[in-house]
């Protein structure tokens, strides 16, 4: 019955027919597990076509809910964690994948008459899925992902006469913003997949035109059948490479910064590991020379790439004989050269953002919010006129929500008519970026913490009378010293002392004598809590 | 043409190697199908968590006289919150308390409540139901909805 059936289909299409073409490929004798870059490469670019697909289901490409829905992706969907782990490990693997299947065919001289087409197909490959990485980085609207744009888009802003017009163009605009958004997931979803399957169709089908390149020094014998001889040695090494990219996705889920504040220009951006090389570069060209770094060096990398295959045409495909070793000692140095680079650039990394540091403005915007007297509750309750706290999302900028706090019955900046002055504000300005602080904390994952009560009336203190000058764990103002580790330089009673008058120590500090302005309370709580944090 | 797999077989590894390729493609696509086709499908069978909701005063309701009374229900919707709104009927009977949904089980349209007759109707298709909820006449399929209450002191508590 199945068998009549399939005698039917193959009548009607062929399909044995093209399936024993494909399986059938013969291979010159010793071809071996070198050979198995491409299809390792296959199969992690299926993976990440089968992921997408399901990202694609929830994550929304809209500043306003791009961040929760990958939150909710994380937190919330089954499984969601691990579809967005597999996706986020997976685009490591292509890059490094895709880089030892380039060595693979560099080390081998595959890439010689007739297959130069062949090589050339490749780069373009190698670059598309470099472009694969860098928009689907924007995508999940955190901090990281929109700085780390930032850098990228003003790296081709920097390109002599037509960088403006590129940044433009990428940005959709002059503001990195939601259009930037819109154009780069469309290009990671629909645009470059859609090259990319036409230049992998091309790159197949050009192996298959010319044949495997095979042992560097053909070996006698008859060809071996591509199955199930050489799809063993495939299977294993995909094997092999699913289960470490299954296990480390496991293991290590792929991370969420807090979500993207362009308020917040002091946040360091980092790339993700595979264009640390190049960011690195950039910080030994500035100013007018910075083109060097952006343009000319990748470029001349990338054309030398291309030219490869004409560059270097003679008959020896052994890398270490004859005049092969020019461009082996060459690539040698570039592959020297990008380790060093991003090593150098990992040493150099930020140290990366911890939701889990309470500093003291979080925890005091986590006591006006939700402590026993918030005056959220008002409305922000099960049954109320707006969403419990619990689930309400922060879908509008920073201005927006500074306001709403002070003045929650006026929803938009200047909504309230001249004639209907607002009351006594709620929050205060200070307070409310306390509570501000305290949401993208929240939504970025954090812990709870337990505060001693003595600490909270420090935080509740510090992020209302010192936090414009002063910094902690990331939030504040730097007029003043930091003074996140404060508790090294000094003891609770220098700290009583320094605070309560200044100007005993700096005689020239702008800063006012807080002994007359705080409760024997207060300053007690903040000196004990400043001496702790060291 | 003689296909290379047969020139090259010495020992009839063949059969062995090919189940082993097939089992382990199977593994890695049952894998991704498993993740992919899990976070898909999850949601489609999700339950929410009900909630109890206060609808109102007990003192306030007269004995046999539905109350319409509208409910705000927050809820996530995947990624986004909504405080939608649901109206409920309150009919008491001595200390007991009934809640019935407004929404006609015919085709959903809003019923209302019809002071005279003493029972509610539905305005698309004529479809009467009685204070307990029951059909009486017309095309609606079930009685009203009933939802869970409880009385704590004066207040009417709802589960929605
Ligand atoms: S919808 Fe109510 S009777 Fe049809």
């Amino acid at each position: 019955m199945l068998t009549q059936l399939l005698n039917w289909i193959d009548s009607r299409t062929g399909y044995r027919g093209l399936l024993r073409h494909a399986l059938d490929e013969p291979l010159p004798k010793g071809t071996g597990w070198a050979f198995t870059t491409g299809s390792v490469l296959t199969l992690l670019i299926g993976v990440q076509f089968a992921t997408g697909v399901g990202l694609t289901m929830y994550y929304v490409p809209a500043p306003a809910l791009a961040y929760d829905s990958v939150r909710f992706i994380m937190d919330e969907l089954p499984l969601g964690w691990l579809l967005r782990g597999l996706h986020f490990w997976g685009a490591s693997f292509i890059v490094i994948a895709a880089g030892v299947h380039l060595m693979r065919v560099f080390l081998m001289g595959s890439y010689k008459a007739p297959r130069e087409v062949n090589w050339i197909t490749g780069v373009v490959l190698f670059l598309l899925i470099l472009a694969f990485s860098l928009s689907g980085y924007l995508l999940p609207w955190d901090q990281k992902a929109y700085w780390a744009t930032i850098v990228t888009i003003n790296v081709s802003a920097s390109a002599p006469v037509v960088g403006e017009y590129m940044a433009n163009i990428l940005r959709g605009g002059s503001e990195l913003g939601a259009l930037t958004l819109g154009r780069w997931y469309s290009a990671h979803v629909f645009l470059l997949p859609a090259v990319l399957v036409i230049f992998i169709v091309a790159h197949i089908a050009l192996m298959r035109k010319h044949g495997i390149s095979g042992p560097m020094t053909p070996q006698p014998g008859p060809p071996t059948a591509f199955f199930p001889w050489h799809v063993m040695k495939d299977t294993v090494m995909m094997a092999a490479v699913f289960a470490l990219l299954v296990t480390l996705a496991v293991l290590f889920p792929a991370h969420l910064d807090e979500i993207a504040n362009p308020a917040d220009a002091g946040y360091i951006p980092r790339p993700e590991w595979y264009f640390l090389s190049l960011f690195q570069l950039l910080k030994y060209f500035p100013g007018p020379l910075e083109p060097v770094a952006t343009l000319v060096i990748p470029g001349l990398i990338v054309g030398a790439l291309f030219a490869l295959p004409f560059l270097d045409r003679g008959a020896e495909r052994h890398p270490w004989r004859g005049s092969r070793r020019v461009v082996t000692l060459a690539m040698l140095a570039l592959i020297g050269g990008i380790g060093h680079l991003t090593v150098l650039g990992l040493l150099d990394m930020p140290a990366r953002y911890d939701p889990n540091d309470w500093g003291p403005q979080s925890i005091a915007g986590r006591q006006l919010a939700t402590g026993p007297d918030n005056t959220c509750q008002t409305c922000h309750v099960v049954g109320g006129p707006a969403a419990p706290l619990a689930i309400t999302r922060i879908t509008k900028d920073e201005e927006w929500l500074l306001f709403h706090m002070g003045d929650p019955v006026a929803i938009a900046p200047g909504a309230r008519p001249e004639d209907q002055p607002a009351g006594r504000p709620r929050l205060f300005r200070l307070q409310a970026q306390a509570v501000v602080s305290y949401l993208r904390r929240a939504r970025a994952g954090a812990d709870d913490v337990e505060v001693s009560p003595e600490d909270l009336t420090a935080a509740l203190t510090f992020s209302n009378m010192c936090i414009a000058c002063h910094t902690i764990a990331g939030e504040g103002g730097d007029t003043g010293p930091n003074l996140s580790l404060v508790g090294i330089r000094r003891d609770a009673a220098s700290l009583r002392s320094v605070i309560s008058d200044p100007s005993s120590e700096y005689p020239d500090t702008l800063m006012p004598a807080y002994g007359e302005r705080m409760t024997e309370e207060q300053m007690s709580a903040m000196v004990n809590y400043l001496a702790k944090r060291r | 043409m003689t296909t290379p797999s047969d020139t090259v077989d010495p020992s009839g590894r063949r059969g062995f190697f090919v189940r082993i390729i097939q089992t382990v493609h199977a593994a890695i696509g049952g894998t991704v199908a498993f993740v992919l086709g899990g976070a898909i499908l999850a949601p489609s069978f999700a339950k929410r968590e009900p909630s109890w909701l206060s609808a109102g005063r007990l003192d306030l309701l007269r004995e046999d006289e539905p109350l319409a009374v509208t409910l705000r229900v927050s809820r996530q919707d995947g990624y986004a919150q909504v405080v939608d709104r649901k109206v409920v009927y309150l009919v008491r009977s001595g200390q007991d308390v009934r809640a019935l949904e407004s929404t006609c089980t015919h085709l959903g349209c809003r019923t209302s409540y019809d002071r005279e007759g003493k029972r509610i109707v539905c305005p698309c298709h004529g479809g009467v139901f009685g204070l307990d909820g029951r059909v009486l006449s017309g095309p609606p399929p079930a009685p009203l909805t009933a939802l869970e209450t409880r009385i704590d002191g004066d207040q009417i508590l709802v589960q929605v």
